[in-house]
């Protein structure tokens, strides 16, 4: 993968999960930093956590394991975790 | 507590031991349940009382004037409360929970000096306010807001449901505090009652317990000092939730109570009643009927008993209470229906006390957490493998215990099915989650009671346990329908009409 794609995939991916992270969490996009904590610092409980991540397995059509996702703290984590099963997936032909 | 006094000498279940008929006494001389219930009021002078026998410091620490005691030893209390009345439990049960355990666990000394020994003796009442009318399970959804000015923390808003509302001298206020602790910020707040700012709404008409205080509080421009803010500034949500478990186990104890009443209450009616030749009693589908409430009260108590050691050993509670919530809630439903079905037409009139009873606890299946919630979030906890325990009993029922360890694989086989085939997108699949909540927690209490199980009590902790297991398995069944009956109820409902 060329290094122009990987960061715009970065930039994507990154976009949608803290977008629908806003949305969710009813505030300004410029509010989420990437390393508050879902739970201490954005008061989002464990559900919340997963409907997070569910809107973006649904909006990038991939799929996320739960037992990873449970693992996610912070804003930053939920970014990296989403890149890694976009680049895994889309890598092996998966759409 | 005030009137037996803990000493370090007594071993606190000891003391709770000698409090419990004190309490007992109280309830039967000074609490008049059904007059409570008709004019909507608890009485100053109940409340006086309760505060003269300590009921209001029983989980204040001893520095303060409180006893101090623990979870365990509260519930047992309240418990006993509620068996007689369940308005007067939950004003208590409040104060000790929620109302007060926020002030204990993260107040600053100056602002525990100054409130703590007035709460313990009950001069003041404690009260929660997080409910908004568009935030109840969403707490994230809250609107009120608490801004720093030059003379403190300045909250406006409007809280719903407040228990304790109309009488209290204290409120624990979650709000969001934009720019403590970040843009995202929520904090808990301590606001005096005769804060400047404050209004009380008119006292709600209720279906139960109707001697309960519930208001709504507005805050127009209540200010209070920026060292009220409980724990860490930001951090408000976080520490709701942990309050809340807190909140929940009392609230599950005064369930216990509840099914007790019921279960005593039918109990004489259908020795003392006598159809067709017989005391109706003796009749085996009665036998039937008692014997599951029975079983069910017990299995309620092994419950709320498993979570007060767990937060004894100093434990997570937050799946656990959630559980014990949803099983005590619905169980003291439960009860309450059928020892109303066995006083026959009598049941249905007030006078029996059992209507009040299931009206009463009616309520509990939806505050501090509404069950259909908890559900799902505790079925997608089993999902990520949490809520695991072990089995741990006497020789004598080691079949029961295999066997319930045999459904617990079963149940675990099918999270983990559900997690890899949905991903996270099984979060979606409510009804699913649901029936997984429901068979943990059957499985759960059912591990409760076999744990407890000794002597006199086996052959009781045998049938509970069974009960309990085929319930789980019910549960089990119904899970391979799940997702026909959720995607069945989309299509019904999406071709209703608009109401």
């Amino acid at each position: 993968m060329k290094r122009g794609t990987m960061r715009t995939e970065r930039t994507d991916t990154r976009g949608v999960t803290i977008n629908l992270l806003a949305e969710i969490c009813e505030t300004d996009v410029s509010t989420i930093e990437g390393a508050q904590r879902l739970r201490e610092d954005l008061g989002m409980d464990s559900l919340q956590s997963l409907e997070l991540l569910s809107c973006v397995s649904e909006a990038l059509k991939i799929d996320l394991d739960i037992e990873e996702a449970m693992g996610i703290r912070t804003v930053d984590d939920a970014c990296e975790f989403v890149l890694s099963q976009y680049q895994d997936q889309r890598g092996h032909g998966r759409s | 507590m005030a009137a037996p006094d803990l000493t370090a000498e007594q071993a606190e279940p000891e003391v709770v031991d000698l409090l419990l008929p004190e309490v007992a006494r109280f309830m039967a001389r000074d609490v008049d349940g059904a007059a409570i219930d008709r004019e909507g009021l608890i009485p100053p002078a109940v409340r006086e009382a309760a505060g003269r026998l300590g009921l209001f410091g029983m989980t204040i620490p001893g520095a303060y004037g409180g006893a101090g005691l623990s979870l365990g030893a509260a519930s047992r209390v309240v418990a006993e409360m509620a068996r007689v009345d369940r308005s007067v439990a939950i004003m208590v049960g409040l104060h000790c929970g929620l109302g007060t355990r926020g002030l204990v666990e993260l107040g600053n000394p100056a602002l525990k000096s100054r409130w703590l020994p007035r709460l313990a003796s009950g001069a003041t009442i404690a009260s929660f306010a997080a409910t908004e009318a568009n935030a109840g399970s969403d707490l994230m959804a809250i609107r009120t807001t608490g801004r720093a000015t030059e003379h403190g923390l300045r909250i406006e808003g409007e809280k719903s449901y407040v228990t304790n509302g109309g009488f209290a001298g204290l409120f624990t206020v979650l709000a969001r505090t934009p720019g403590l602790g970040g843009a995202r910020a929520h904090s808990l707040v301590c606001i005096p009652a005769d804060t400047p700012g404050i209004v009380l709404g008119r006292e709600e008409d209720k279906l139960g317990i109707r001697g309960s205080s519930t208001v709504t509080v507005t805050f127009d421009g209540a200010v209070v000092p920026l060292d009220h803010v409980l724990g860490t500034p930001g951090k408000g949500l976080e520490h709701a939730y942990e309050i809340l478990t807190w909140g929940r186990t009392l609230m599950s104890a005064g369930c216990v109570g509840t099914a007790r009443g019921a279960l005593d209450a039918a109990r004489a009616h259908v020795a003392a009643r006598r159809q067709f030749g017989r005391a109706v009693g003796e009749f085996g589908a009665t036998r039937a009927h008692v014997a599951w409430m029975a079983a069910r009260t017990h299995a309620m108590q092994a419950m709320v008993s498993s979570v007060a050691e767990l937060h004894a050993a100093g434990s997570s509670i937050e799946i656990e209470s959630a559980m014990a919530k949803v099983f005590c809630s619905d169980g003291a439903f439960e009860v309450c229906d059928r020892s109303l079905q066995l006083h026959g037409a009598l049941g249905f009139l007030e006078e029996t006390g059992v209507a009040r009873m299931l009206r009463d606890c009616r309520i509990t299946r939806i505050f501090e957490g509404a069950n259909d919630v908890l559900l799902v979030r505790v079925g997608a906890g089993v999902l990520g493998g949490k809520g695991t325990f072990d089995v741990r009993c006497v020789p004598e029922l080691s079949d029961v215990a295999e066997r319930l360890e045999g459904a617990e694989r079963t149940l675990r086989h099918e999270a983990r099915a559900m997690a890899e085939r949905l991903g996270v997108e099984a979060i979606r699949h409510q009804v699913a989650l649901q029936r997984l909540a429901r068979a943990l927690i059957a499985l759960r209490a059912a591990a409760a009671v076999l744990e407890r199980a000794s002597g006199e009590s086996l052959p009781t902790a045998r049938y509970t346990a069974e009960l309990l297991l085929e319930e789980a398995r019910s549960w089990l069944d119904r899970l391979w329908w799940a997702d026909r009956d959720e995607a069945a109820a989309r299509e019904m409902t999406d071709r209703m009409a608009a109401p």
